[in-house]
């Protein structure tokens, strides 16, 4: 097969989700305000605005292994703060002061220091937190203290699933969990249609067995007769992986998914690198390009499908297309003088999100909305945030963007590895996520994700 | 078989830097009765030390050159120990172990932020190292030669440490004060320099694993914190204070944990848990530990 029949073949491939491959991938533009300091030019504020500051309460990673995800959060959350307060704050009165916490502290002490934040700060809207293992435990306190939250990250299914199936307070910006793993599939299924062994070595906890298992199911439904021939789980924190990567190497995969991340995944790569694994297989990671961007050397091999959690990396949507983007990455490098990560655009965007509805909501009553009127403004609503159009779904509170995921390259301008542009696979996000309203777990089935019941019940399976 | 050969060298390679890790542990133990919360942060500072040492050298030095990082990251790390115990740990002395404890922990975390704020979020790496040694074919397989020579190092260092401690005057003294601290003292032994000392040799030990460690993985957030709890199995396997002990433990428990990555890999820490509550059950000082 010639190499323009594959490519058509698989543009084909990739039509059943209505995704596309190269930069011309960007879902529908958006109804909802530009994010970035154009809002300045929002209708006049109407009614009295008390001029007291806005609080806010912000759990990430500033230490451990995970900081390397947490700390471009904090910075995406201090930019869209500072911009704000620039034009007088919301609604060009309310300043914001942040009280940031370590969300390293663990997740009891994060739920203390969430209740502490309301109860003795008195904060009016709680942002943050990274790891699936916090947002279930304090979800449910956001609704109880009734407090505004609108996380960043932690985007384990379980969440709007389980722990808060009716959430009032809380709503999450970046893309649910589940769609990693799918997206990941899609992408190894696009650039190596071929693969059939399949190896994985994933974290230990909720996040790499949600990745492996709708890697493997969606993979699954996509290549026929796939097969899982090694699976290694080493458990957060874990920098020694010669073994894990002699282990692989003996099961003589074609394909390994990679859901370790963070420091992790930095000191995974460089001993496959060392271990000649990169020469023996591909490569699908669900965050090698999930941290700062300069963490990942130029030593990176080339050509490893190279994941953001399926959210956003900073170079797409292009510029041309795209000039939000543009400028959102120009003032985050020059405020930090680095490049923004997915968690930049999540912590950035949910700050925007925020003050746009605020905006909304005092246009409709007046003064200072309270909380269910910004909740209304919320739910269903739109944002042209950097890595594209954000919605909200009214019915889990679930921000949905389009996915994307992309081969690693060493481009020149760059010290660390970008994507290769024509290797990029965007995909709607509703081509991949449960429509509203899909049953729940426990809700007539026991899969562990409603993504998953959905996959299985409704996706085609590929024939040989 | 090549998959076998490599899993040993894997093995003695983990084993190599547990044990760094752990005979400096144990014998800050056994000479000052200290449980050190923070030796981790010792590993973890030594490996900063020499990613940054060797990145800053990497422009006007050959690469061979910069394996003179590895001892100096561990020397710089034995000198911040000396300069800590006498302002941190000495105080502490006659206190009950509770307190040791809570100081050693709150210096982990004083540590830990520590070098953060000095080194930032992200990761820090000298591959160059591992690269300028090449690498080994093991029937189609590649090794790292560097894994082959720091496994060596870890032979050198087990056998210096033994010399050290059971060939030399200062060994003498050690295990005097180890044994009996005031009949020391009576016999005219300086035992506040003894402590100094015997801290700042844990500490290299510590300093020179995250040493070696640094080129073929990354010095990351957190690393010191990981590395100290497997620590405690091994010296709690060996015996805590037994030099012997940490050895062997570290052997043990390396050895364990490559067998269930590969065959049974959901067992990795339970086993070593396992098997620390066995020998804690039937010899509650471990296998090398001085019985009470």
């Amino acid at each position: 097969m010639d190499k323009e029949q594959m490519h058509q073949e698989r543009r084909g491939f990739l039509k059943q989700f209505g995704a596309t491959m190269g930069v011309a991938g960007l879902g529908a533009a958006g109804l909802g305000t530009v994010a970035g300091v154009r809002t300045a030019h929002a209708a006049a504020p109407k009614g009295n605005i008390p001029d007291r500051p806005i609080k806010m309460g912000h759990i990430t990673f500033l230490t451990g292994a995970a900081e390397l995800l947490g700390g471009p959060g904090q910075h995406g959350h201090i930019l869209a703060q500072e911009e704000i307060n620039a034009q007088g704050g919301l609604l060009g009165k309310r300043k914001i002061e942040t009280i940031f916490a370590d969300e390293a502290a663990g997740t009891d002490s994060n739920v203390k220091e969430f209740r502490r934040m309301k109860l003795s700060e008195k904060i009016d809207l709680f942002t943050g937190v990274i790891s699936s293992g916090n947002t279930p435990a304090l979800g449910p306190v956001a609704e109880e203290l009734k407090v505004l939250t609108l996380f960043n990250d932690g985007c384990t299914d379980f969440l709007f699933d389980k722990a808060v199936p009716n959430p009032k307070y809380t709503f999450r910006v970046t893309n649910i969990q589940s769609a990693d793993g799918v997206t990941a599939a899609i992408g190894a299924a696009t650039h190596w249609p071929k693969a059939r062994r399949i190896a994985s070595i994933q974290p230990d906890y909720s996040y790499g067995r949600n990745v492996f298992e709708h890697f493997v199911l969606a993979l699954g439904k996509l290549v026929p007769g796939v097969e899982v021939v090694s699976e290694s789980w080493p458990k957060l924190g874990t920098t020694d992986f010669t073994s894990h990567i002699t282990k692989i190497l003996s099961a003589k995969p074609d394909l390994l998914v990679v859901g370790v991340w963070g420091g992790d995944y930095v000191a995974f790569y460089k001993q496959a690198l060392r271990y000649g694994l990169f020469d023996k297989m591909k490569v699908a990671t669900t965050l090698a390009f999930g941290g700062y961007p300069h963490a990942i050397g130029k030593d990176h091999p080339e050509g490893v499908l190279a994941g953001v959690h399926a959210n956003y990396h900073f170079l797409y949507p292009s510029a041309e297309r795209w000039p939000i983007n543009k400028s959102f990455v120009e003032r985050y490098h020059k405020r930090w003088k680095e490049y923004p990560s997915f968690e930049s655009d999540g912590a950035y965007t949910a700050l925007y999100l925020y003050k746009q509805a605020v905006e909304k909501a005092n246009q409709l009553v007046g003064g200072w909305p309270d909380d269910d009127a910004i909740i209304a403004m919320l739910e269903g609503t739109g944002i042209n945030s950097p890595a594209g159009y954000l919605y909200i779904r009214a019915d889990n509170h679930q921000g949905y963007k389009d996915a994307v995921t992309g081969l690693s390259k060493n481009l020149p301008g760059y010290d660390f590895p970008v994507w290769d542009t024509s290797s990029i696979v965007t995909i709607p996000i509703r081509s991949i996520t449960a429509p509203p309203n899909w049953a729940k777990p426990g809700q007539g089935h026991n899969e562990s994700t409603a993504a998953a019941d959905w996959i299985k019940k409704t996706w085609p399976q590929a024939k040989a | 078989m090549e998959i076998l050969v490599i899993q040993v060298l894997n093995s003695l390679f983990y084993a190599a830097v547990l044990f760094l890790i752990a005979a400096g542990l144990s014998l800050i133990f056994g000479v000052m009765g200290i449980v050190n919360m923070a030796h981790g942060s010792f590993y973890a500072l030594g490996a900063y030390v020499t990613a940054w040492s060797a990145a800053a050298a990497a422009g006007v030095m050959p690469p061979a050159a910069l394996f003179i990082f590895l001892p100096l990251g561990a020397i710089a790390v034995a000198v911040i120990g000396l300069a800590i115990e006498p302002t941190l740990i000495r105080p502490f002395y006659r206190r009950p172990e509770e307190y040791q404890l809570l100081v050693t922990f709150g210096l982990l975390l004083v540590l830990e932020d520590a070098i953060r704020l000095v080194w930032g979020g992200t990761p820090r790496t000298a591959s160059g190292l591992v690269d300028s040694l090449g690498l080994l074919q093991i029937g189609g397989l590649p090794y790292p030669v560097y894994n082959l020579a720091m496994i060596g190092v870890g032979i050198a260092a087990a056998l210096g440490l033994w010399a050290f401690v059971y060939r030399t005057r200062f060994g003498v003294l050690l295990r005097a004060t180890a044994q009996d601290r005031r009949m020391a003292a009576a016999l005219g032994i300086d035992v506040g320099r003894i402590y100094s000392l015997a801290f700042g040799l844990g500490c290299f030990m510590a300093g020179l694993a995250g040493a070696i460690v640094v080129p073929s993985q990354a010095a990351v957030l957190g690393m010191g914190v990981e590395v100290i709890v497997l620590s405690f199995v091994v010296v709690v396997i060996g015996g805590l204070g037994s030099l012997e002990g940490a050895l062997v433990g570290a052997l043990i428990v390396s050895a364990l944990r490559t067998i269930t990555i590969q065959f049974w890999e959901e067992i990795e820490l339970a086993a070593l848990y396992l098997i620390a509550a066995i020998v804690l059950l039937i010899l509650p000082t471990g296998l090398f530990g001085k019985k009470a």
